[in-house]
């Protein structure tokens, strides 16, 4: 794997982290204001 | 020289990583927020061919004694079918406009639908309990049904329908006032509207543990002086009933759509079970939607959300006919 690929698949990780947590974090917050869990259902 | 090379490419590409996640984080997170799945299903391209909105027509002498009416392009039918929304808000804040969407996509499907405010609980309203504001939804539906009337729209048969506060609003006019309805109710559906006010089964207030709380909250919501000694007894239930809809379940009741969630801290879970278990004894035509993983947005569970608006179109169509 050369480094370019080797970078491009981090950047990929880290938006796909990026993109779960930031959803989450929102689903959280509601959570935390109007009650619910924070998995199951519609997951995220 | 190669290493100092190296090291600054690094630090480069942390800082690339670092960005990236922040931005894939608010972009994410900013469409969790904005993006609904299920806000298509109601979405009515709203103009004069669909129909027409007439505000702020007064049904009272208070100043939130208002209410919208939403009527259908089509005026040549005999008689229409009215639905009415009532808006969320704690009974201390919302708007008849909060539910504008609503109310088109109600009137899109041919009925005749009004939004009507209520006087809410504040510094100014102290007086104003969920009695109150329930004898003022009361008093507005004569008043509607002559204004539709007015307009060329006779009503012979309504709905009536509500979130939260709403919701229990809707519910007190479906139960307790339907024989003097000036239209025959024929169903509610409704969604996490307290339908019950017993301390025990309101925990996330803490009220289970705090007798004196749950009489001074619970006078207020029904407008009569509640003691500590009073729970638990015939009394209690005597004073609470007015605002208490489950109470006026019978077997006359309306079929009844009402949808809750098992995690509500608002609309707490444990009163549910006097509704539900109300409608079940008394064989009332209900469909109960409980959302697993949902508090009091039913935020949650989007497959469930997409069944509630299926069921509402079932129960209009089955009890308030089609167009």
């Amino acid at each position: 794997m050369t480094l370019i690929q080797k970078r491009i698949v981090i950047l990929i990780v880290v938006i796909i982290v990026a993109a779960v947590l930031g959803r989450l974090a929102v689903r959280a917050f509601l959570n935390f204001m109007l009650g619910g869990t924070l998995f199951g259902g519609n997951f995220l | 020289m190669k290493n100092k090379e190296k090291g600054r490419k690094r630090v480069l590409w942390g800082f690339i990583y670092v960005c990236v996640f922040v931005v894939a984080f608010a972009v994410s997170a900013i469409i969790k927020m904005t993006y609904n799945p299920l806000s298509g299903e109601m979405q009515v391209n709203w103009n004069d061919s669909v129909g027409r909105v007439y505000t702020d027509i007064a049904y009272g002498e208070k100043e939130k004694n208002k209410f919208d009416l939403y009527v259908p392009a089509d005026h040549t039918k005999k008689t229409y079918g009215l639905v009415v929304y009532l808006h969320a808000g704690g009974f201390t804040s919302g708007d008849k406009s909060d539910d504008a969407d609503m109310l088109k996509w109600l009137c899109s499907k041919g009925y005749v639908a009004a939004g009507i405010n209520y006087t809410l609980r504040d510094n100014n309203n102290s007086k104003t309990s969920v009695y109150t504001m329930s004898q003022e939804i009361k008093n507005s539906i004569p008043v509607v049904k002559a204004e539709a009337e007015k307009l060329g729209y006779n009503l012979d048969r309504m709905a009536i329908s509500g979130g939260s506060a709403g919701g229990t609003l809707a519910l007190l006019y479906a139960y307790r006032d339907a024989d003097t309805s000036p239209i025959p109710i024929k169903m509610v559906f409704e969604m996490v509207g307290p339908s019950s006010f017993y301390p025990e089964d309101w925990t996330t207030y803490g009220l289970d543990q705090s007798p004196e709380a749950a009489a001074n909250l619970f006078s207020v919501m029904s407008g009569n002086t509640i003691t500590t000694d009073m729970i638990g007894t015939p009394k209690y239930e005597e004073v609470i009933k007015d605002i208490s809809p489950y109470m006026w379940i019978d077997k006359n009741a309306v079929p009844t759509l009402a949808a809750y969630g098992r995690y509500d801290k608002v609309c707490p879970f444990g009163t549910v079970k006097h509704l539900v278990n109300a409608l079940e004894k008394n064989n009332v035509p209900h469909d109960y939607i409980e959302f697993p993983h949902s508090g009091h947005g039913l935020q949650n569970d989007t497959k469930l959300s997409a069944k509630y608006i299926e069921k509402i179109n079932e129960y209009l169509e089955r009890y308030m006919g089609s167009k």
